[in-house]
């Protein structure tokens, strides 16, 4: 089983009261509280994890995007990408994953991730997410169109990348009538594509019948399965065998020299199962943004929700795992034991955890769980 | 009207009722269909309930009966019409000149009190627009402009050559884009609270951003004072009614997303509109701002400008007794 390093940059350095005054911390807490003096430091603390983690062995350093919101000021999943082609030298470059659905240019998209792979030699694993809503108001674009417009972006990178240009492009949602990108990706015939989900049984579908890896997003193991089933279905559908290798899963996990370190650490990773995620339904779903069936899925299947449960909950559930290196090694055996999956995320660093701290998690995580981890 | 008088009275003109309370709307097209126009399929709604609830039916019982003229009941009468492929949900009620009633973003709320008083002296059509309630989808629309001109069609579906328009907010809207399309067929234009225009100085309420009890508090100005809101707000939403209001926002972010509940060419046709109009605002509208109402008295060659005071953005339920008067006296001066 493989193993990805993942921070999502968060910008957590404001007083947590002034945070609470807002109805979200997304969209509604206002940049007054950013402070461009501690980005700089956190931007360039945040790399030099990065690279720390691509040198302690990680298979995979995970970014990804989100925007109006302290959680991650990870502003672009590509940008991010390209640093690291030039700054990492072994581990894959995983972006989960690029917001298609609020991507007007199509073809930009396409040549920034085959820059991406071209820089880092072939090491871009490509995910494609529909965001959550919080991104379709930033882009300001309509939800109502969100599902359609993830399927035609997707498919006019996916004809950049493997259709000879020039040709024309005239959907519903994109028009070009000249594409014809000189940047084209090293990996043939395109990079893998990887497929977020957290409760969407149409996206789990349409992985499956793409073939494309599909990660399941700090859901319990039961949801996971279910998701899987969906994603079986599409794959059975489309003639495909499943292998452990199209499947995923990510938690947040750290670890330290002792038990009571590394609990200690892994409570800043709470941050982002409540207070980022408080806000009206309004901000992360908008109308039109689900599906019927997805709403369905996500009432039925969610139990309680993850800002509902206690620390120790988060631990005994596994969407945290924080303990000494033999005993992460162990809970993720489990984990792979229990799905049957072939990578596993690691969100890592959150909230205010420390620099010193996740490098000591990096550090012993590179030492002894990724062998172990290796093996199975 | 009782079923059991509409029986009889359908007897008597040669008509056979049935109960379609049970029929989907493509199986009431089918009945349509197999009699030909101008066969109506009327249900008997329940006033303020959403027109899929059903009722009974009157049909023509045998071909001879082609040239009955059928009675307009005082209760509206629900029909499905086809514009195109789309068939939509259309009350129809009253007697006199058309008076089409083209409804908000909040759905057709049913045969409302403002509009029986208005129905004593005019035909009140009030259609679900496409992808409301329980007329068909048309996904394929983009626009506000789309339904403008899917409401011209409509008209000559229906054989109206010229009509009296009424349109409340994103209905307002509709109406007004209809009236520079196509001037000639507009004779009297009513616009209540529409959005169409980008304000000048405030803004318009972006209503998807909020949770709906504040989005509610936002629209009307003092819900106690309602005397329809029992029947319309007295009860929480059953499933059906709860699916059918989500499919309703669904279609307004469809069609006004952005640019967020305006064209941006609109100022430049009204001047077109040739329509005497009347426009009216709620001076407490906590959606549109009142000041879009001196804007399009302004752009219009022929508008008049009533605000109400202590009201918010639905004058016809808020007050309607006040707005029935309002759009009786106006409508009927042109016969004065």
């Amino acid at each position: 089983m493989k193993l990805y390093y993942f921070s999502e940059m968060p910008h957590h350095e404001y007083p947590d009261a002034e945070g609470d005054r807002y109805p979200s911390l997304r969209l509604a807490f206002p940049n007054t509280f950013f402070s461009p003096e501690i980005a700089r430091r956190n931007y360039q603390r945040y790399l030099d994890e990065y690279e720390a983690a691509d040198q302690a062995g990680f298979d995979g350093l995970m970014v990804n995007e989100h925007h109006s919101t302290p959680s991650c000021v990870n502003v672009s999943a590509n940008m991010t990408a390209g640093i690291l082609a030039r700054t990492t030298r072994n581990a894959k470059l995983l972006i989960l994953g690029n917001i298609l659905p609020i991507q007007d240019n199509p073809v930009q998209m396409a040549e920034q991730i085959a820059m991406a792979d071209l820089i880092s030699g072939g090491r871009v694993l490509s995910g494609f997410v529909r965001g959550v809503g919080v991104e379709s108001w930033w882009a300001n674009s309509n939800p109502v169109h969100n599902r359609e417009r993830f399927e035609e972006c997707h498919d006019l990178i996916l004809k950049c990348w493997t259709t000879p240009g020039p040709f024309r492009w005239e959907g519903r949602h994109y028009h070009f009538r000249h594409v014809n990108p000189w940047c084209l990706p090293l990996q043939k015939p395109h990079p893998p594509i990887w497929v977020p989900g957290t409760a969407s049984p149409e996206t789990a579908v349409w992985a499956g019948r793409m073939g494309y890896t599909y990660v399941p997003f700090l859901v319990s193991f039961e949801v996971a399965r279910e998701l899987f089933d969906f994603y079986r279905q599409g794959a059975a559908e489309a003639g495909r065998t499943v292998t452990p290798d199209k499947l995923g899963f990510l938690i947040c996990a750290v670890t330290a020299d002792t038990r009571a370190r590394a609990l200690e650490a892994g409570r800043h990773f709470v941050w982002r199962m409540g207070p980022t995620l408080r806000g009206p339904a309004e901000y992360f779903a908008p109308v039109g943004m689900r599906s019927r069936a997805a709403s369905r899925f996500a009432l039925r299947a969610r139990g309680a929700p993850l800002s509902k449960m206690s620390y120790e909950e988060l631990v005994d559930n596994y969407y945290i795992v924080a303990d000494t290196p033999d005993a992460v090694a162990e809970r993720f055996a489990r984990v792979h034991r229990e799905l049957g999956i072939g990578h596993l995320l690691l969100e890592a660093q959150e909230s205010r955890m420390d620099h010193a701290t996740t490098m000591r998690s990096i550090e012993l995580m590179g030492k002894s769980v990724i062998p172990a981890m290796a093996a199975l | 009207m009782e079923p059991v008088a509409l029986r009889a009275q359908a007897r008597d003109v040669g008509l056979e009722l049935i109960d379609a309370r049970h029929l989907v709307p493509e199986v009431l097209h089918l009945v349509r269909d197999r009699h030909e126009m101008p066969v109506q399929v009327v249900h008997v709604i329940h006033p303020f309930r959403e027109l899929a609830s059903g009722g009974d039916s009157v049909r023509r019982s045998s071909p001879g009966a082609a040239n009955v003229c059928y009675p307009r009941p005082v209760t509206p009468s629900e029909e499905t019409i086809a514009v195109g492929p789309t068939r939509i949900q259309v009350l129809i009620g009253g007697e006199g000149d058309p008076l089409l009633v083209l409804h908000g973003a909040g759905g057709n709320r049913g045969w409302l009190r403002w509009m029986a008083k208005v129905a004593e002296r005019h035909t009140i059509y009030a259609p679900t627009h496409p992808g409301f309630g329980g007329s068909d989808s048309a996904d394929w629309m983009e626009g506000i402009d789309d339904l403008a001109r899917f409401y011209l069609w409509f008209l000559d579906v229906m054989k109206l050559d010229r009509v009296d328009l009424l349109g409340h907010s994103i209905g307002g809207w509709t109406a007004a884009e209809m009236a520079t399309m196509c001037p000639r067929a507009i004779d009297r234009l009513i616009l209540v609270a529409p959005t169409g225009l980008k304000p000048e100085r405030g803004e318009i309420l972006d209503i998807f951003f909020y949770p709906p009890d504040e989005l509610f508090r936002h629209t009307v100005l003092d819900p106690a004072s309602i005397p329809e809101r029992e029947t319309l707000f007295g009860r929480p939403p059953t499933p059906e009614e709860a699916e059918i209001a989500l499919r309703n926002r669904e279609t307004t972010a469809r069609l006004t997303w952005k640019p967020y509940m305006f064209n941006p060419r609109l100022p430049h046709f009204l001047p077109r509109v040739t329509a005497p109009t009347l426009v009216i605002w709620g001076r407490e509208d906590g959606i549109v701002p009142v000041e879009c109402g001196e804007q399009y008295r302004r752009l219009l060659p022929h508008a008049r400008l009533e605000v109400l005071e202590r009201c918010g953005h639905l004058p016809l339920i808020e007050r309607p007794d006040e707005f029935a008067a309002l759009v009786s006296g106006f409508l009927e001066r042109r016969t004065a």
